[in-house]
Parts: structure tokens; sequence; C-alpha cells
């Protein structure tokens, strides 16, 4: 069993860890935010759409930031447009889905025949990420703090209850827009270490897991945040330790995380409305 | 008298197919309260949609001065959402002020005023989701009042509020009109009109308008609810109340 010190000792995971950091300030933040306007599956969606992008990018030499970013934003303002329009979105962002992971699944076995690198597309990897990952992770936690601020409070009473929204004279669109394309960049700077199939580890379940805990708006951010780095950190020390990829162990902590504050919950539930008050 | 607040014209609106309201023709000035009576589908809520410039005019003028504060009549509030009364009735300042910067001082205190007035001074800090319904239906109340506006169109506001509530509600309308403010308040109940400035009858279209004791006659109320009318005789004198069929979303 390897020291949890080395997760700062050795120079490529103390990179990792410092991506995972970031990563958790970006993921919790914009986390909260996808649970509060129900956009788990979109955020899901977004991440494994990027996926024929990467293929592409792997096979022929192009930026796999640059190019997932690009579909991904592309995927954003589609299912914007389908939601402005108040279509029921969900199944364009299926179809969307499945239409994108198959389209490069064919890429990188029939075209590009890519092997062996696909597994670290969709699941991340400890090696290789560089500073352009780092930046890109610093940058998206910086840009999901400073929404948070500025857009929240419309984001919160859109979310609370969207037929008010209009009336009290709030222009939801562009903010609703803005949140898509924050999720699609946070899903996007989560790829290189999670990989694009498990970048709802780092969003969804720690936010869920916060909701669990939280009372206000702002703490179930902090929560996110903070059970983010801790299912993060942990997961990075357990993908070392058995030499796996870390999406896989930081997605299960985070399950095993969410389940067991789920059934704390239901059991001191049960036991409160068996005590009179 | 001031220039009316609110002033419609031959109104006819509706949802794409048939108009679902026509022929609503009235005026509410400033410290005027109007009672919207009519059956469910009668088109009160679709009035008010119209009247938030949701829904357009398919022919006829409707002017509202201000963009009036709403309370509508089916809650699609998400109770998991991790905010209280206080969180909740602080949106109404997102109205006016500045969205991006956190509330002002001015605006919490505007919500605090707004949660004691509507009577739930003692609950600001519980969960919007551990309120009971006839609270909750406060809290958005709060949440309009906080928005201050000049007009305020509030659908059903009595509807699951228990009867002490009710009064204290009561009381609250009455002082927002002492202060100028133009109330429509759509109801089920015949027999509170009486309280209001006007009366506005809707039943697809305007049965009738005017004050209570004029507009309010049997005739009127029976083309208003047709079958959902009943009419009780306690010792001589006629008393009549209606049938809710309150439909759930």
């Amino acid at each position: 069993m390897p020291s949890p010190v080395d997760l700062v000792d050795l120079p490529f995971l103390r990179e990792a860890l410092f991506e995972i950091v970031l990563l958790s300030v970006a993921g919790g933040v914009v986390g909260a935010w996808v649970l509060l306007r129900r956009l788990a599956f979109y955020s899901h969606a977004v991440g494994s759409a990027t996926f024929p992008g990467l293929v592409t990018a792997d096979a022929t030499g192009i930026s796999p930031t640059l190019l997932a970013l690009a579909v991904a934003l592309g995927y954003a303002g589609g299912v914007g447009a389908v939601r402005a329009e108040g279509e029921r979105s969900e199944a364009w962002t299926a179809l969307l889905l499945v239409a994108a992971l198959a389209t490069g699944v064919i890429l990188a076995s029939d075209v590009f025949e890519s092997g062996a690198s696909v597994d670290r597309l969709l699941f991340g990897t400890l090696l290789g990420l560089d500073a352009s990952d780092l930046w890109l992770s610093g940058a998206c936690a910086v840009a999901a703090l400073a929404a948070t601020l500025a857009f929240g409070r419309v984001w919160a009473a859109a979310g609370f209850d969207p037929d008010a929204a209009g009336a009290l004279g709030l222009r939801t669109r562009w903010a609703d827009l803005g949140l898509l394309a924050l999720v699609a960049l946070a899903a996007v700077a989560a790829i290189p270490a999670v990989g694009a199939l498990l970048v709802s580890a780092v969003f969804i379940l720690p936010a869920a897991s916060a909701r669990l805990l939280a009372r206000s708006v702002r703490g179930l951010i902090g929560w996110a945040v903070v059970l983010a780095l801790a299912e993060g950190a942990t997961g990075l020390y357990l993908a070392y330790w058995l030499d796996a990829p870390p999406g896989p162990p930081i997605a299960v902590l985070g399950a095993a995380t969410y389940a067991t504050l789920a059934v704390t919950a239901a059991v001191s539930g049960l036991r409160a409305a068996a005590v009179p008050a | 008298m001031s220039a009316p607040r609110v002033e419609v014209d031959d109104l006819a609106v509706g949802y794409g197919g048939a108009p679902a309201l026509t022929g609503v023709s009235f005026t509410a000035a400033a410290g005027e309260s109007v009672c919207v009576l009519g059956p469910n589908g009668g088109g009160k809520t679709t009035l008010f949609r119209a009247l938030l410039g949701e829904l357009r005019p398919l022919t006829g003028t409707l002017s509202v001065a201000a963009r009036p504060a709403y309370l509508a009549q089916t809650e699609r509030t998400r109770l998991d959402f991790p905010v209280n009364a206080l969180d909740v009735a602080l949106m109404g300042a997102l109205a006016g002020g500045p969205w991006w910067r956190p509330p002002s001082r001015a605006a919490r205190e505007a919500a605090e005023g707004a949660l004691e007035r509507v009577g739930l001074a003692g609950r600001a800090g519980v969960a919007f989701g551990e309120l009971s319904g006839g609270e909750r239906r406060r809290a958005l109340l709060a949440r309009a009042l906080v928005q201050d506006s000049p007009v305020l169109l509030l659908d059903e506001p009595l509807a699951g509020v228990d009867p002490a509530s009710a009064d204290l509600l009561d009381s609250v309308f009455r002082s927002l009109r002492d202060e100028g403010r133009t109330l429509l308040v759509s109801t089920h109940d015949v027999a509170s009109a009486a309280r209001f400035d006007a009366a506005l009858c809707l039943n697809g279209r305007q049965v009738a308008f005017g004050a209570p004791a004029e507009a309010l006659t049997r005739a009127t109320l029976e083309a208003t609810y047709g079958h959902e009318l009943i009419v009780l005789r306690e010792s001589g004198a006629e008393r009549m109340i209606t049938i809710q069929h309150h439909h759930e979303h």
C-alpha cells in the first residue's frame, strides 16, 4: 500500500492532485447549479457528447481541448435552443447524446483505429496531464465562481419558480444559456482527469450528497465543493494504489458517500418521526 | 380621478385556438380594488396572463401602468429547493433592483416587513418545503409585496389559507388599497366580493363589471357560474355560493 504522502511528493501525482482541487471547485459550484436547475442528465450528456471530438483530435493531432470545447458548446447551444422553444428537451438531449457516442465509437474503431487511447478518453488518466489542462480547470473554477456571484440570484429564482421569473421581469433566457455554456466548459475541463463518460462524478454526485446536508443555496455550493475535494483526493489516491484511471474510483466514492448520507438521513428521519414532538 | 392604472378595452385573448376570453372592457384606478369572479376555465387566469404581457391580445387593447406583481394560482414552486421563507420573499426584490448584486439591506428589510405583514414573521427561517400550504401561499404573496409594484394581480390568494389567515390577508388587501395601489384579486368566494370597489364577472366573456352591489345580481351570477351556483335561502334572505372544483396541475 503506497503512502498518501506520495500525492504531494511525486511530481505527476502532485499535478494530478492540483488538477483535482481546481476541478472540485469548478465541479462543486457548477454541480450545485446542475442539481438546482435539474440539468443532471444534460451535464452527463454534454461530457459524453464530446467523445467524437476527442477521438478526432487524438487521431489528427488537433488540440483535444479545443475540439471538445467546440463540440460541447455546440451541444449546449443546441439544447439551449430546444429548451427556449419550450419543447421537451430531455428526449433531444438523449438523441444528441446517443448520436455523438455512436459517431465517436465508429470514428475510433473504423476510421482512425485509435484502439488503446479510447479508454483514456472515456475514463481519464493520471499521466499526461499538462499545464494547459490545469489552466483550463483553473479558468473554469474562476468562471464558475464569478458567474455564481453575478447570476446566482437569477438562477435560483428561476429554478425555484419558473413561472414567476417572467412576472419578476427577469430575462432568464441569456442567464440560462450562460449556465448551459458553463456546464459545457466544466465538463470539458474535467475530461482529461476523469474522462468523458464520468464527468458527472465530479458534478452530480458531490452536489447530490451536499443537498442532503445543506439548507441554503450557499450551503449547498459550499458542501458540494468540500465533498468534491474529499472524494477527488481520496479517489486519486485509490487510483494510484490500484493502478486504475482516476475517474472510476472517484465516481464509486461519490456514489458511496451519497448512499451513506441518504440512508443516514432516512434513518434519522424515521427516528424523528417516532419521537413525539 | 387620476388616469386608470389598468385599462382594458374590448379584449379577446386565447392560446392559439378559439379565444379563451372575449369582450373584456374595464378600468381600475389607483387605490381601487377589483374582485374577479368566474368558474374554473372562465378566463380569470387568462386575463391575468394577458395583463402580465404573457399573452398577446387577439383583438382589443390593454394597458397596465407598471409591471404588475403577480401571485399565481397554481404553484409550480419546487418544494425541494434549499430556500427559506425569507429567501423567497427576497426574490421579489429582483424585480426592481440590480440582479447581479447581493440583496441590499433595504431589500432585506422589505422582505422581513412583507413576511410580518402576511403573518409569517416567526417563520422566516423555515424551509419553504416545510411550510404548510397556506403558509407557502403567504410567503409567495410576501414575494409579490416586496416587488413593490403599484399594480398587484392576485390569482386566488386565499385558496388553501385558513380562516384566521384569510382575515389577515383581507386586511392586507385593504391597506394595499389605502396605499394607493391597484388590486385585481380573483376568488371563488362571491360573498367576499362586497368588500371590493368593483366586481368583474367572467365566463369565457365578460358578464358584468361594476360596483359589487349593482354588478352582482342573481341574474349575472347565474350567467357567470351556471350550474355551479347554489342559492341558499335563510329566513327569507338569499345567499349565493359556488361549488368549487379545484383543479390540480
